[in-house]
């Protein structure tokens, strides 16, 4: 058999190393979702959806966009649940390229938020028609903002992955200062640190892969 | 050294010494254990055409480096590459053996 260019051996170690440091890194981002799919749309989800909260519901009943008032907690719904579609779209699309104990891995961690934000909507929606709007809102945004910290620091945990868990446990803390000052200011909060961590690690993450 | 090549990186592992082999077990080697990448996505990334692939994946499989398994994804055919404990092994070994080359104070 003829040989061709691919089975001569490189020459230099050097040579050899950097190009095996050149396929691994290869490997590893073809394989690994965009960060910025993964976590841009739910950083414009909460920096669009909190910031109409803000807007509409501010600190102490203030109002600085008179938008209807169903508008804002529906739009932010709906903007986590496009987020979510996305997300899980990318994820799905991605594990089929792998097979093995990874894949079922980000399937499981899929799942995991699927299911666990399913419980949570069902028990708030059951409970939040007893308090009044303002209090009602800061259940749900506390909520959901809670949830999504733990979920990314177990992402981080399970992935080994410090920036995800630096993302969930900053998410966390800055929900809790939010919590405790109060409504309004929560919304607030959240959509610019929050919406603005996602934003950020999404962006870090891809560099990174780069 | 008519041919520029230092006589002791010649007798390292001869399977993937050749330079497309070890591309390929490079790449493979970011897997974990038991984790398995389609055909399509390693040639993708590796840019090399289908046929120079499996011609590699081939020499690769017969020396036990590489397993190569074809299943269905629904009733898409899917082939599923993975490298093998020996594959790793041998990988280590050439790894280490290029550093061994570049810093010998090292080793000793």
């Amino acid at each position: 058999m003829a040989l061709t260019d691919d089975d001569l051996p490189l020459g230099d170690p050097a040579e050899s190393l950097a190009l095996i440091q050149r396929e691994r890194a290869n490997l590893v981002r073809d394989i690994t979702p965009d960060p910025r799919l993964m976590l841009w749309p739910w950083g414009f989800a909460w920096l669009i959806g909190f910031g109409a909260l803000f807007l509409r519901y501010g600190p102490n009943g203030h109002v600085t966009v008179d938008l209807p008032s169903f508008v804002p907690l529906n739009l932010l719904l709906l903007l986590i649940i496009a987020a979510g579609v996305v997300t899980g779209v990318v994820g799905t699309r991605h594990a089929r390229i792998l097979s093995g104990p990874t894949s079922r891995q980000g399937l499981y961690y899929g799942l995991t938020w699927a299911i666990s934000f399913a419980c949570m909507v069902t028990l708030f929606s059951l409970f939040a028609d007893d308090l009044p709007e303002e209090r009602s809102s800061l259940l749900w945004a506390g909520g959901m903002v809670a949830l999504a910290g733990a979920l990314h620091m177990a992402g981080g945990a399970l992935w080994n992955n410090r920036d995800l868990f630096y993302l969930g446990a900053w998410t966390s803390v800055i929900n809790l200062v939010g919590i405790v000052i109060g409504p309004g200011w929560h919304s607030l909060i959240v959509a610019v640190l929050g919406g603005g961590a996602l934003l950020l690690t999404g962006l870090i993450g891809w560099l990174r892969l780069r | 050294m008519s041919d520029g090549i230092d006589p002791q990186v010649t007798e390292l592992d001869p399977v993937i010494h050749a330079q497309a082999r070890l591309r390929v077990v490079s790449a493979l080697s970011v897997l974990r254990e038991d984790d398995r990448v389609t055909f399509p996505r390693l040639q993708d990334s590796l840019r090399m055409t289908a046929g120079n692939l499996s011609v590699h994946l081939r020499k690769l499989e017969d020396a036990g480096y590489v397993e190569v398994t074809k299943t269905h994804h629904g009733r898409t055919p899917t082939t599923l590459v993975r490298l093998t404990r020996r594959g790793r092994l041998a990988f280590d070994e050439y790894t280490a053996a290029l550093r061994a080359l570049l810093n010998p104070l090292e080793e000793s």
